[in-house]
């Protein structure tokens, strides 16, 4: 890979990793990190005068985050076919569990509107597991891009 | 990113018009950010501070705290997402050359420190607009100059 690539493939993951610091900050300050925040949020709540949220509403905040997290995923996780980990399959599990967390992501407050109110520790959780997997697929493509000799 | 493994781009049927378009349409998103940021955001210091703090003379609101962080949200994604495939065509076009690893550092780092300065401007200290704006000019100078220098290498090199 020319050395040009390289870095140019190393900003990205700066900057992937400033793109989560940011969601996280937003998340936090638009519906916040605990489970009575985010039911509050999506269905309402009397004693803060919060309304639920709309079907409607909800599309469209998710709307450009389908396509945003899809092709951010790809970018990131195509650059895995490059790295030295010998553990194929554990990629394979790592890309699974990464698009599965971001559906969750994305579509645990529609769940939470029309199935079931339990679906906010599903949104909270794919949340956290979405973060952590990031975390962990950046920290292999900056450890085998970073330190590689070719 | 076919492209990176085609050998002769210039001479290449399909790949030569497709990446001439993207440059295009690379160019035309910056002069377009350049023209939507001086409506909506301002590209001078006090039209800056204007948008970010208010303005009680001109009865202007400040930017509210979770309307900042989705504009910073959506800054990182926008250009993260436009640098990667702008570099990517510049370094191919460039052939990969000493002065392609300065100018895509400098790409990068400038929009780098655009991003943070607004960041530390909007929560520490109002100063860094300039930084930010001097940042944020500097990398739409070199985002230019990339398309440009790759499309004069894809069509009259």
């Amino acid at each position: 890979m020319h050395k040009a690539y390289k870095y140019s493939i190393l900003y990205f993951i700066v900057f992937s990793l400033l793109l989560l610091a940011s969601g996280f900050l937003l998340f936090e300050e638009k519906i916040g990190l605990s489970v009575h925040a985010l039911r509050a949020y999506y269905l309402g709540d009397e004693a803060l005068f919060m309304s639920a949220k709309s079907t409607q509403g909800l599309l469209k905040i998710v709307l450009p985050h389908i396509f945003a997290f899809a092709l951010l995923s790809m970018v990131l996780l195509h650059f895995l076919k490059f790295t030295n980990t010998k553990n194929k399959k554990a990629l394979i599990v790592l890309i699974y569990a990464l698009f599965s967390a971001q559906f969750f992501e994305i579509f645990a407050p529609f769940f939470m509107l029309h199935i079931s109110e339990l679906f906010v520790y599903v949104k909270l959780f794919s949340l956290l597991v979405y973060f952590g997997l990031m975390l962990i697929t950046l920290h292999l493509l900056f450890a085998s891009i970073a330190f590689s000799k070719k | 990113m076919r492209f990176t493994l085609i050998k002769d781009l210039k001479h290449d049927a399909i790949m030569k018009p497709v990446l001439g378009g993207l440059l295009f349409f690379i160019l035309l998103y910056l002069v377009a950010d350049l023209f939507v940021k001086q409506s909506s955001f301002g590209l001078t210091p006090d039209t800056v501070k204007a948008t970010l703090f208010g303005n009680e003379e001109e009865f202007l609101d400040p930017l509210s705290k979770a309307a900042f962080l989705e504009f910073w949200h959506m800054e990182i994604f926008f250009s993260m997402m436009l640098l990667f495939t702008l570099s990517a065509v510049y370094i191919r076009m460039s052939e990969g050359s000493k002065k392609a690893l300065v100018v895509v550092n400098l790409l990068f780092i400038s929009t780098l420190v655009s991003l943070f300065s607004l960041f530390i401007a909007y929560f520490f200290k109002q100063n860094f607009v300039t930084f930010y704006l001097l940042s944020f000019h500097l990398w739409h100078i070199t985002a230019l100059f990339c398309s440009l220098y790759s499309l004069k290498r894809l069509y009259f090199a």
